[in-house]
């Protein structure tokens, strides 16, 4: 009898203490955007007296469908989000690997890759946009004393070289951080796998796609689930580093909601975007989730 | 043997370049902040720095008031951590010990909504702050930044929650110790290390976070630093002299901080890859 009454006051205690955290993140997450969806079938306009809302059903949708910068964010931030994600596991998974060698200085080269991951991304952008800088950018300057190019390279002046150009500022700032989470999985692979597969016979190649590489799926699938979800709200470093441009070529989807909704004060067309934008990253993080949680089962 | 040798060449050498790359455009931003004015516009530019000067520093400062955005954000940043990590030890205690309902929907809810870009909430927080009269103020980016932040912090702490024997705090309670004063006093204080990662996970993301900032706090006295550096710019020509400055002092504790934490940090990146 006492430990059920026991068991109750702690029942009412837990509803007690997840409350608190789950009213901010309530109010500041699920409401907002549930109030996106009903804003973004609204006309609205901004008067003195705050926003007035009518409602105009799909209206809003069929403006940004029609609206070809929109398709073109769309469509930039698809191609940037598969090719850096990619880029960045594949060199992570190198360096991870050479890592997870019994070589010395590992914790100093762990301490070294933090680095970039605490730096602010605006901070990074500025930096990047020095070195790239036409007339006395550092990059041109070594290039050009190496004699790899004749001439300075405008890095951020035409669509192709600005993507790529931010991709590499990309690539540098959050590999290191993608490297970690690897080597992380790695170091939970155990040691009388490899001895136990070597005794077989297999060299180092097979022994990686033998152990490593399966083992290793929910750590690459993880990295690359954050990865893919952080590049749909790229907006810190095309803001400063391109601010979209040249013309609308790098501008992602969070920075064109951004222009529409700030710039132009549109905040019906707006919203659309971004809930547009948050119905593409449930889907996307749905679809992640049940392929770890199956290749996750597999392993088990 | 010889195989041996030659992977852990090749490891050596993976790592040397890697440190190289990682480490050469903050070395650029470091020495640019101390060359004068000629040298950083030079298109020859010397790859170490002649004179050193230390007026960038001085003009950060003085003339565009960068310890505003230094101050703004150590406010910001402080307070949304201290916040997160109350009441995530008070959420994950509940979720991790005590028999509530509902427990695997909330996990996975906090799961999605540490995933959401911040894109998709920006309108109608802006009218809500708006309307409370609350844009250009702390609490504009304290809140969000406490609600964005805490499911992350719940999840770290959960794990390490689950692994303090149940018998302690189960003792505690039947000695009639409560609730809280067994988190406080029993649980926590064994869980330090979960309350590290999750307080340092929350302090980078607040300390770097541009995008609300951007948004919410148009008035210069309410900037954060990463705003402060992005419009730093001038019409015609951008200070770089001054803005690495800036960028320098905005580095180099979180780094230091970081660095002596290192290792919750790489806890917390363990939890994550565990999770999943």
């Amino acid at each position: 009898m006492r430990v059920s009454k026991l068991e109750r006051k702690n029942a009412i205690a837990g509803y007690i203490l997840v409350t608190p955290a789950l009213l901010v993140i309530g109010l500041v997450t699920i409401f907002p955007i549930l109030y996106s969806v009903w804003m973004s079938l609204n006309h609205i306009q901004s008067t003195v007296n705050g926003f007035q809302f009518t409602f105009n059903g799909l209206t809003n949708y069929v403006k940004i469908f029609n609206y070809q910068p929109f398709w073109q964010a769309l469509q930039f931030t698809t191609i940037y989000a598969i090719v850096t994600v990619f880029i960045e596991l594949a060199l992570g998974l190198l360096v991870a690997l050479a890592l997870n060698q019994p070589i010395k200085g590992r914790g100093i080269a762990v301490a070294i890759m933090l680095i970039p991951w605490t730096l602010i991304t605006v901070i990074s952008a500025q930096m990047w946009h020095y070195i790239y800088e036409p007339t006395f950018g550092v990059l041109n300057f070594i290039l050009m004393q190496l004699h790899m190019i004749s001439s300075p390279v405008l890095w951020l002046g035409a669509p192709q070289l600005a993507t790529i150009s931010m991709m590499v500022a990309d690539v540098w700032k959050t590999t290191p951080f993608v490297t970690l989470i690897l080597l992380s999985g790695l170091q939970l692979i155990p040691a009388d796998l490899y001895e136990a597969s070597k005794i077989d016979g297999a060299g180092i190649w097979r022994s990686f796609w033998k152990i490593t590489f399966p083992l290793l799926r929910p750590s690459i699938g993880l990295a690359a689930l954050f990865r893919i979800l952080q590049a749909f709200g790229l907006f810190d470093l095309p803001y400063v580093l391109t601010s979209g441009g040249p013309g609308n070529s790098t501008t992602p989807i969070a920075m064109l909601t951004f222009q529409v909704l700030f710039n132009m004060d549109k905040f019906g067309p707006g919203t659309a975007m971004a809930v547009t934008t948050v119905g593409i990253v449930i889907v996307l993080a749905l679809i992640f989730l049940k392929a770890l949680r199956t290749q996750v089962g597999e392993v088990d | 043997m010889q195989r041996i040798l030659m992977r852990k060449g090749i490891g050596y050498l993976v790592l040397i370049v890697m440190l190289i790359i990682i480490v050469a455009p903050f070395y650029w931003m470091v020495i640019t902040s101390l060359k004068p004015f000629m040298s950083i516009i030079s298109p020859t530019p010397s790859l170490y720095p002649n004179h050193l000067t230390w007026m960038w520093y001085v003009s950060a400062f003085i003339q565009f008031g960068f310890g505003t955005y230094i101050m703004n954000s150590v406010i910001v940043s402080v307070t949304s951590t201290i916040i997160v990590m109350f009441l995530a030890a008070l959420a994950s205690y509940a979720i991790a010990r005590l028999p509530i309902r509902g427990k695997a929907p909330i996990m996975v809810i906090l799961l999605m909504i540490s995933t959401f870009p911040q894109v998709g909430v920006v309108s109608p927080l802006y009218i809500m702050l708006q309307h409370l009269g609350w844009l250009n103020s702390y609490q504009a980016l304290i809140i969000p930044y406490t609600a964005f932040n805490l499911p992350f912090s719940i999840w770290v702490m959960r794990t390490y929650f689950a692994g303090i024997p149940k018998e302690l705090d189960e003792a505690a309670r039947v000695d009639g110790a409560g609730v809280l004063t067994t988190v406080f006093r029993i649980i926590l204080p064994l869980a330090t290390p979960g309350l590290f990662t999750g307080a340092i996970f929350t302090f980078v993301a607040c300390w770097t976070e541009f995008f609300f900032s951007l948004v919410f706090n148009s008035v210069n006295a309410y900037r954060t630093i990463p705003v402060g550096i992005a419009l730093f710019g001038g019409q015609f020509t951008i200070p770089y002299g001054t803005m690495f400055a800036g960028s320098t002092v905005a580095v180099l504790p979180i780094v230091i901080i970081v660095l002596i934490f290192q290792k919750w940090v790489v806890a917390g990146l363990t939890a994550g890859a565990v999770k999943g």
